[in-house]
């Protein structure tokens, strides 16, 4: 159901709508929503193409990051001398910030998109790594073996049952990562010119421009609301057969 | 970890076991829990890190006889393939095995043609147990590896189990090594019921079942069928430890 969500951010909305309008709030301070959305209307190209090269930044690291940490996590899932070996390397890429290491992403690769695709493929490669491996090794026993007296090889057992088992966690990771890769794509946009939402919002917080921040903003808020409901739709297409699906 | 027949040649494991599985003969093991009769089916099953050299099957290593996907497995969780439906889960064998497999035959065979389309999830225990019965069949294994695989039914189920396996059992002949905890299904179903001990695990007594064929379940109200049960419980009663027997 989509209305009762819908009626409340409509009350919030005319909530604040009617507290700019009723206070007189400075519009630098809080632009009205309808502000908001003149603004966004005033420069609808704009803010499509920040929305663009940002979601070309997000969707690459996204594809980069957990596709390396899916073939990793493949790797580790089959041997435990390999997972304890790559495991504490992940651990130091997952608590090093990000922000931290996007500089020098800069200072090897430019100013163009490959260090932002970079940064947000290192913030989205651990929850996948981790995922993938616990779903890869989370088989149904009684299959595993059943598979093995029939002398089935490891590729028909990865490609009949761990890809299968593993899809929940997959999906999983993949809701959890998609939100972070578009904070690495922003994140990096800020520290170097080459277009996208975080330079939108770099130069309009540079003019006091506030309502093209908020502008800015939702555009992002959206995004992230129609990649995550993406996600949501292929896990209830694909995971019938999973208790998970009941819920959903 | 010795030896374990079958037709051709013999099975061991364990400490000092010895049994042999005629070809087309349905054999099965009881026992105390803990006793190794699941470990000697899953050594013959090659599914055990440790290969004792002197288990054999069909006169080969467990392995070799796995390579030429002699057997079926058929476990207490039927372990189906819950995102595939029932004729794909059947299929799955033949899709491993390079076998060519009628799916619908097999499945008319376990009495479960109608629910083709229909996925594990939506079957009860005892359908499921049958769809796992057609995927182990579905390659026309020599011998038939059962580790309680009613063990997890409801006694009415388990009883439509036991009826269907014997009619299969009885137009296939297959070779079969079954585990189970009871000692009725086991005289009901087997030719042979092999008595086990635990610790170390070895072998009390192996019963001839001369109850004629084909078989049925009013057959346990016979005499016959009366003192088989007891020769088994008998011989169980000396596997177990002095304190405990009754």
């Amino acid at each position: 159901m989509v209305l009762p969500p819908l009626c409340a951010l409509l009350v919030v909305l005319a909530t604040w709508e009617a507290w700019v309008q009723l206070r007189d709030v400075k519009a630098y301070l809080l632009p009205a929503p309808s502000a908001v959305a003149v603004a966004l209307a005033a420069e609808p190209g704009r803010f499509l193409e920040g929305a663009r090269v940002s979601l070309g930044h997000a969707l690459g690291g996204l594809a980069v990051g957990t596709g390396a940490a899916f073939v990793l996590a493949v790797v580790m899932a089959h041997s435990r001398p390999l997972e304890r070996a790559i495991y504490p390397l992940a651990i130091l890429v997952k608590v090093t910030p990000v922000v931290a290491v996007a500089p020098l992403l800069i200072i090897w690769f430019g100013f163009g998109p490959v260090p932002k695709v970079l940064v947000a493929a290192l913030i989205t490669f651990f929850p996948m790594l981790v995922n993938a491996v616990t779903g890869l090794r989370s088989i149904d026993p009684s299959a595993f073996d059943f598979l093995r007296a029939l002398n089935a090889s490891r590729w028909q057992i990865f490609w009949k049952l761990r890809v299968y088992a593993a899809l929940p966690y997959i999906l999983a990771a993949l809701r959890i990562s998609i939100p972070l890769s578009l904070v690495g794509a922003v994140v990096s946009e800020w520290m170097s010119g080459d277009g996208g939402m975080g330079q939108i919002i770099l130069i309009d917080n540079g003019e006091f421009d506030t309502a093209g921040l908020f502008g800015a903003v939702t555009v992002l808020a959206v995004i992230g609301v129609v990649l995550t409901a993406l996600v949501a739709y292929i896990e209830r297409r694909v995971l019938f057969w999973h208790e998970s699906s009941a819920g959903l | 970890m010795h030896e374990y027949a079958s037709a051709a040649g013999s099975v061991r494991a364990l400490d000092d076991v010895s049994l042999a599985v005629a070809e087309g003969e349905f054999v099965s093991l009881v026992g105390p829990s803990g006793c190794g009769k699941t470990t000697l089916l899953r050594a013959a099953a090659g599914l055990l890190p440790s290969k004792p050299a002197s288990l054999r099957v069909f006169g080969r290593s467990p392995d070799e006889a796995r390579a030429d996907r002699t057997m079926g497995l058929v476990t207490q969780d039927p372990g189906l393939l819950p995102w595939r439906s029932v004729a794909d889960n059947v299929a799955l064998t033949s899709e491993v095995t390079g076998s060519r497999v009628d799916v619908a035959a097999l499945l008319a065979r376990v009495g479960i043609e109608r629910f083709a389309a229909f996925h594990p999830g939506e079957l009860s225990g005892g359908m499921r147990q049958r769809v796992a019965l057609a995927r182990a069949l579905a390659h026309r294994p020599r011998l038939l590896l059962m580790d309680e695989p009613f063990g997890a039914l409801d006694e009415l189920s388990r009883e439509d189990l036991r009826l269907e396996l014997l009619r299969i059992w009885e137009r296939d002949r297959v070779s079969v090594l079954f585990v189970t905890h009871s000692i009725r299904e086991a005289v009901l179903l087997s030719d042979r019921v092999v008595v086990m001990s635990p610790s170390p695990g070895r072998i009390v007594a192996d019963v001839r079942v001369d109850l004629p064929r084909p078989r049925f379940l009013a057959m346990e109200s016979e005499p016959a069928f009366a003192a088989l049960v007891s020769v088994v419980r008998a011989a169980l009663g000396g596997a177990r430890p002095v304190g405990l027997s009754a």
